[in-house]
Parts: structure tokens; C-alpha cells; sequence
């Protein structure tokens, strides 16, 4: 029997497609981050102040820094399953190249962590009484910023999926490592508060997800070959 | 070239060197550690803004300069252990990790000191140098974690590397991101070797010497920890049981 030969875009759109189904099967892991993220978020005005004047200077930090734990929380579960019912070898011995696969798994983990985030992040943002001409801001460098801390976390995540615990490590791994979006996404916010344009920051978050997205998945391959071997 | 690179690759090749080199290499830092501590910090003239509080600098500036070698050094040894499989990259790595560290928190601690004197404060989020060596600091802690929580040597070692060469892009790029905010620290003066100047040459000269005292300090504390390194791992070989058979 000749095998059918399937085409790397083929592949691509089935690992995308497997891993939404099994997202949506598993909805534990899609929503406990997003909970996390809503209660950290809300526990700030109540450990700083209630004041409003206070929350507008602090509300992009705090929403930023809670996106980053909590898409931190939500990258364990990326290759976890995957690695302990072995469907992890299998992708790792598909013929097609394996930045594509960690690319298509990378996309349907930001489509159900990362989205989810940046869509509820207006509503956060008005709780927190940041001043409606910063909500598109916020929204975008969200949507720029987000995929590159899947795209990094994924890294770490690969370097430590054979452990058994490694929820912190994960944290002073990737962390540190997000501080340059951090840096970005709280300073576009910022010079939109003080009328200037954000294009600079937005275009430089732009330029390190491209870098991102055509080097990360590269290193987190390499990075699973180490891990399961 | 590639026959010595090759051997270079072979612990008990580096063992034996190293064993040559070490003598050479302490008694020169001894002697340039003495002239630029005692010289720098007892005998200099105070600069003519700072006092006596530019002597810490002579110190700061050379274990700052030095520590930003770190990555750049894991960078080409995690290069080699990915590319040749090579062990001995590996073991430097290993150490030039944990070196890195204390390097970082010394500058810290160093710039804190002088810091606490000139800008009136021990800690200042509006430099970046400061900010950009407290991540790298964190970075190196990473990895150290990083190797001690995976067991397996070959893993451990295979995955700091990439964590090395990642985390090396990762200083560049905070380095400069943390500079888009407003800087105190002090830009560094253009090296003056004129003697009517106010920064006189002695100055630099204390610096220089310092800065290779440094840099030798840090040869011989890798390589005496990836000696020892060597001694560890190939504990079960045949040379390394004669050795300490021997001795």
C-alpha cells in the first residue's frame, strides 16, 4: 500500500485543528488562566487604593503584569498532555518540518489563552479607570504583545516539559525575559495618556513578534528534541 | 586548527594545560590585583567632583565591564556543546553561569555603594544599566536553576545551552528597551590621557589595570572550577584515578 503523501500546510492545519478540539475539550485549562487574570487584576484596586486617580496611573502596569502571569500559568499546559501520552514523540517524528508544527501548536494555544485575554482587556481597563482614548491602545499592544510571550514562554516550556514540577521554574525563566514587552506595552499605553503617538512602541512590539515568530519556534524545536530524548 | 580544536575538546588535554597556564596566569593577577587595589583605592588622588568615592568606581567599572562578558562567553560555549557535542564547553558553561552571577551581584552591590554617595539613593529604577544588569543577573539565575532541576547531565547541559544563546539575544534586546527610559547613570567619560585634565590619566590607568586584573581574575576562578569540573565527571576514567592516585 503506497501512504498518501500530505503536504506541510496540511499538517500545519492539523495540528491547529487538534489542538483547538482538545482545547475545547479541556476547557480547565483555557479558563482557569483567564479567571487568574480577572481576580489579579481586581485584587489590585483593592491592595492599593480604590482612588481613581490613582488606578488611571497604575491600571496599563497592572493589566500588562497580570497578562504575563497569566498567560505564564497557561503555557504548562502547551506540551504537558502531549508529552505524557507520547504524542509528542509522533510530532516529533513527522517528516515535516518541525518549525511549522510548533508554529500551528503555538497559534491555537494564543487563540484560546492569549485572545481570550486581550478581548475582556477594555472591560479591565474601565474597571480600573483608564481613560477611554487608551482603551485601542491597550487592545493592540495586548494583541502584539501576548503572542510574543506564547512564543517565548514556549521555549521554556519545552526546556522543562520533562520535569515534574515546574511551575516556578517556568516563571523565573520566562519572566525576566518578558521585560522588553513589558517596557513596550506599558509605554505605548502611557503616551497615549499623554496624547503622543504610540505608533514607535507599536511598531517595535511589531518588529519583535516578526523576530519572534520566525526564530522562537525554531529554538522551542530544538528544545523539545533536547526535552524527549 | 581543527586538530587543536579537537583536542581542546578532550578534558584531560585541558587539564594538563590549564595546569601550565595557571601558575602564569595567578601570579599576574596577583601582582595587577595588588597595584590596582592598593594603588586605586589607597593612593589616588580624589577626583575633582566625586572625592575619594571615585576610588569605588575603579573597582565597579572593572567587575561591570567584566560581568557583561558572561553571556556572550555561555553564548559560544552553548554554540559548541549544541554544534560538536563538545563537554568541555559544557562544564565552562556550567561555571561561567554561576561566575556570572556573583559578577552581576557584585556590580550591584559595588554601584549601590557608590550610588548611596553620589545620587543619594542605594537603588534607582530610572537607570537603565542598573535595571538592564538586575534582569541579566535574573537570567543567569535561570539557568543555574534551569541545570540544577534537570537531572540528566546530557539534557541539563544541551538545554542551558539553548537557554544560554536565547537569554543572550534576551540581554541585548532589554538592554536597550530599559535605555528608552530616562537614564542617571553616568555616561562614561571619554578616556583622557591628558595630565592638566581634571579626570588625569592616573585614573584610567588605575581603571586599565584593574580591568585586567579583573579579567584574570576571572580566567583563573574558571578555570580552576572547570578543573574541577573535569575531576567530577570523569571520575570513573582511568587518568583521573592515576592522578589522584598520584598525589
Amino acid at each position: 500500500m503506497t501512504e498518501k503523501q500530505t503536504t506541510t500546510s496540511a499538517a500545519f492545519l492539523a495540528t491547529l485543528k487538534r489542538d483547538l478540539l482538545i482545547a475545547f475539550k479541556k476547557k480547565n485549562d483555557i479558563v482557569n488562566p483567564f479567571m487568574f487574570f480577572i481576580i489579579v487584576v481586581s485584587l489590585f484596586p483593592i491592595g492599593i487604593s480604590p482612588e481613581s486617580d490613582r488606578l488611571t496611573e497604575i491600571a496599563a502596569g497592572v493589566i500588562w503584569i497580570s497578562v504575563l502571569l497569566a498567560s505564564m500559568l497557561s503555557m504548562d499546559s502547551l506540551y504537558r498532555s502531549d508529552f505524557e501520552d507520547g504524542s509528542l514523540e509522533q510530532l516529533l517524528l513527522s517528516p515535516h518540518p518541525l518549525f511549522f508544527l510548533v508554529l500551528a501548536k503555538n497559534i491555537s494555544h494564543w487563540l484560546v489563552s492569549g485572545l481570550p485575554v486581550v478581548l475582556v482587556s477594555p472591560l479591565l481597563a474601565y474597571m480600573l479607570a483608564l481613560p477611554s482614548e487608551a482603551y485601542g491602545t491597550l487592545v493592540l499592544s495586548l494583541l502584539l504583545g501576548t503572542p510574543i510571550m506564547s512564543l517565548i514562554g514556549s521555549i521554556a516550556v519545552a526546556l522543562t516539559v520533562g520535569l515534574g514540577s515546574r511551575g516556578l521554574i517556568l516563571a523565573v525563566i520566562t519572566l525576566p525575559m518578558s521585560v522588553p514587552i513589558l517596557i513596550f506595552g506599558t509605554l505605548a499605553v502611557q503616551s497615549t495618556l499623554n496624547s503622543q503617538s504610540p505608533l514607535g512602541y507599536l511598531s517595535l512590539m511589531l518588529v519583535m513578534l516578526s523576530v519572534s515568530v520566525s526564530l522562537a519556534p525554531l529554538a522551542s524545536g530544538a528544545a523539545l528534541k533536547i526535552s524527549v530524548n | 586548527m581543527w586538530v587543536w580544536f579537537s583536542k581542546l575538546g578532550s578534558p584531560k588535554w585541558f587539564y594538563e594545560l590549564s595546569g601550565k597556564w595557571l601558575p602564569w596566569l595567578i601570579t599576574a593577577m596577583v601582582i595587577f590585583m595588588t597595584i590596582g587595589l592598593v594603588w586605586g583605592l589607597l593612593f589616588l588622588p580624589p577626583d575633582y567632583q566625586q572625592g575619594f568615592t571615585s576610588r569605588i568606581l575603579i573597582v565597579h567599572v572593572a567587575v561591570a565591564g567584566t560581568s557583561l562578558a558572561f553571556f556572550p562567553l555561555m553564548f559560544v560555549a552553548g554554540t559548541i556543546t549544541l554544534v560538536w557535542r563538545m563537554k568541555l564547553a559544557d562544564m565552562v558553561a556550567k561555571n561561567a553561569a554561576i561566575l556570572g552571577a556573583w559578577f552581576s551581584f557584585i556590580t550591584l552591590a559595588t554601584g549601590s555603594l557608590w550610588g548611596s554617595v553620589m545620587w543619594g539613593t542605594w537603588w534607582e529604577w530610572t537607570d537603565s544599566r542598573l535595571v538592564s544588569m538586575l534582569f541579566q543577573l535574573f537570567l543567569l539565575l535561570g539557568v543555574i536553576s534551569l541545570r540544577s532541576a534537570l537531572e540528566d547531565s546530557d539534557t541539563a547541559a544541551k538545554a542551558c545551552a539553548l537557554l544560554s544563546i536565547v537569554g543572550c539575544i534576551n540581554v541585548v534586546i532589554i538592554k536597550y528597551s530599559v535605555e528608552w527610559w530616562n537614564t542617571l547613570h553616568q555616561v562614561s567619560s571619554p578616556v583622557n590621557m591628558d595630565a592638566s585634565s581634571p579626570n588625569g590619566p592616573e585614573f584610567w590607568i588605575a581603571t586599565l589595570i584593574m580591568i585586567v586584573a579583573v579579567y584574570l581574575f576571572l580566567s583563573v576562578s574558571l578555570i580552576l572550577s572547570t578543573r574541577n569540573e573535569i575531576l567530577e565527571r570523569e571520575r570513573k576514567s582511568q587518568w583521573v584515578q592515576d592522578l589522584v592516585l598520584k598525589s
